[in-house]
């Protein structure tokens, strides 16, 4: 007890941290455990032995679905973060050249983000359905050939363009906040100079909300790297291994075909591994973000 | 930034929102459509509520709602409580490496699903809580208490504590002091928190469908209901997403304020 009247703040944070260690912090550690062990899963636990770094050589040396995994998971980050980006901002700066309605607008633009994944990720089977689903229909009648979306060529194609759907209203509310705290006094002093509208954003506005912007593509790019959902409900990794993304590739492993959850779980670190260096700058943005509010 | 009034721009940002909802809008309109009209493109045609019907009925949607109610309700009231207690310490004490810890919770709220999901499911299956409501209240805890935490942090340095001081000064101990002075002032923020909290914890299906089988399947689980031999059940499957979206999409109008704070954990201002 001399403890808490000398640190009265661990009477607060201790339930919280104790609960997030036995939550989080544990079954993390156990993954790597886990990761280290050829543990399957119709094994006991007793049953399992170390391998040491065994299921990770096999991942970089003998599993070529891991390599084409990871090229997959970038492409469908690096694509999909970079046309939400920039079309998530075109739209901001249209929401906020037109001041009615506001507030339906935004509420009505961001329901692709809030509709439960996995039921919006089948709607979307139905609508790219290569026979009867409406975006072929759509397509023929604007003149265009319609496409097997889901077909092996294509499956990867209409991730992203779900993904885009699904998150450009996230950026553009983003960016539209960031937008409402630029300052007025230099846009208008640009006005008294004569300066043009690209002018004013390029040298005023984009300097005001730079940091709401890397924190918006640090979060995008962790939450399309986790991605699961729609993924899991719309191709299930397939056709083949055409939209793989790593969080696939685990579920491959471990529960699908084959039960080798020591694998699995090294195939679970790397992806946490990939995503830590991008944490740790957001970390740096978020307090960066904070001492200058 | 505004620029010069035109009647274009109105015009073109109701196309994008009519497109952002199009495939939602097709989802309703395919739930009240037969099984025969469902391949058709046509927007006339006979309504029914059949689908709705046979999903109650036949798949027990119900239990599926009962089941996602009692976790998510659950989850939000634990995380709440922990992550506004946190949150206090967070913002009111001084400490060495206090932000090192703040960001260390934070990072917690970026955990890969599927990374999670092995660890949970080994030691669910030695503990025999595999397919129970409980272990989708723990699991969910773990990125809904780093995820108040943040929130409530933010609402709580909002309040000065000058009137906090003032409260102590009259005798209040921490506890009166937080509950006369602080909690009426962050209470919108407490409301808006709860109803994040809801709404990742609704829509979660990763974890859900991994450490569930039978008993305690949530609502974004229930698509494999729909998925059978014969093809899949689309009348249903819309009348489950609408059913499903409708309390998401009237939460999110009240917590339209909060929104950014919510989307970026209370990270930055908005």
């Amino acid at each position: 007890m001399m403890l808490f009247k000398q640190r009265e703040y661990l009477k607060y944070l201790l339930p919280a941290l104790t609960v997030l260690a036995l939550i989080n912090i544990f079954p993390t550690f156990f993954l790597y455990i886990i990761s280290l062990t050829n543990y399957d899963i119709s094994q006991r636990v007793e049953d399992l032995s170390f391998v040491g770094l065994e299921n990770y050589r096999y991942l970089f040396s003998i599993d070529k679905d891991f390599w084409k995994s990871i090229c997959i998971t970038l492409t469908y980050t690096f694509v999909s973060v970079t046309v939400e980006l920039i079309l998530g901002s075109a739209i901001a700066l249209l929401f906020d050249a037109n001041a009615r309605f506001r507030k339906l607008k935004l509420s009505l633009f961001i329901i692709p983000m809030i509709a439960t994944p996995s039921i919006i990720a089948l709607m979307w089977k139905l609508i790219l359905n290569a026979e009867y689903g409406v975006m072929n229909t759509f397509l023929r009648w604007m003149g265009c050939a319609g496409r097997n979306w889901l077909s092996t060529d294509f499956a990867l194609v209409s991730l992203i363009l779900i993904d885009i759907w699904q998150w450009t209203p996230y950026v553009t509310l983003m960016i539209y906040s960031g937008l409402q705290t630029v300052p007025q006094e230099p846009l208008e002093a640009a006005d008294v100079d004569g300066a043009s509208w690209f002018q004013k954003l390029v040298w005023i506005v984009l300097p005001h909300i730079s940091t709401i912007v890397s924190i918006t593509l640090l979060l995008k790019l962790i939450e399309n790297l986790k991605s699961f959902d729609i993924v899991y409900n719309l191709t299930q990794g397939g056709p083949g291994n055409a939209t793989e993304l790593l969080s696939l590739h685990v579920f491959r492993l471990g529960f699908k075909q084959t039960h080798w959850l020591g694998r699995a779980s090294a195939c679970a670190v790397i992806l946490l591994l990939i995503i830590i260096p991008i944490v740790s700058n957001l970390a740096k943005k978020i307090s960066y973000s904070r001492e200058s509010a | 930034m505004k620029r010069k009034k035109s009647p274009i721009i109105p015009v073109v940002t109701w196309i994008i929102i009519l497109a952002a909802l199009a495939p939602v809008l097709w989802m309703l309109l395919i739930s009240f459509k037969q099984r025969v009209d469902i391949i058709s493109f046509s927007v006339l045609f006979k309504p029914t509520l059949e689908n709705y019907k046979t999903v109650f009925q036949k798949y027990d949607f119900l239990r599926f709602i009962l089941n996602s109610t009692i976790v998510v309700v659950a989850t939000t009231a634990i995380s709440v409580f922990l992550g506004t207690l946190a949150a206090y310490g967070l913002a009111r004490f001084q400490f060495r490496k206090k932000e090192s810890l703040a960001f260390g919770i934070l990072s917690l709220r970026m955990l890969p699903p599927m990374a999670v999901v092995i660890p949970f499911f080994i030691m669910a299956r030695y503990t025999h809580l595999l397919d129970t409501q409980l272990l989708l209240i723990i699991v969910y805890l773990g990125f809904n208490i780093p995820f108040t935490i943040w929130m409530m942090r933010g609402f709580i340095e909002d309040v000065s504590l000058s009137i906090e001081e003032s409260a102590w000064l009259d005798g209040c101990t921490r506890l009166e002091g937080f509950c006369r002075v602080v909690f009426p002032s962050i209470f919108p923020g407490l409301a808006a928190t709860s109803i994040f909290c809801f709404i990742q914890s609704w829509n979660e299906f990763a974890l859900a469908f991994f450490l569930t089988s039978f008993n305690s399947r949530t609502v974004p689980t229930i698509v494999n209901s729909f998925i059978s031999v014969l093809g899949v059940l689309w009348g249903e499957m819309a009348a489950v997403g609408v059913v499903s979206i409708l309390p998401i999409v009237i939460f999110t109008m009240f917590v339209q304020k909060y929104l950014v704070k919510g989307l970026t954990m209370g990270a930055i201002k908005g």
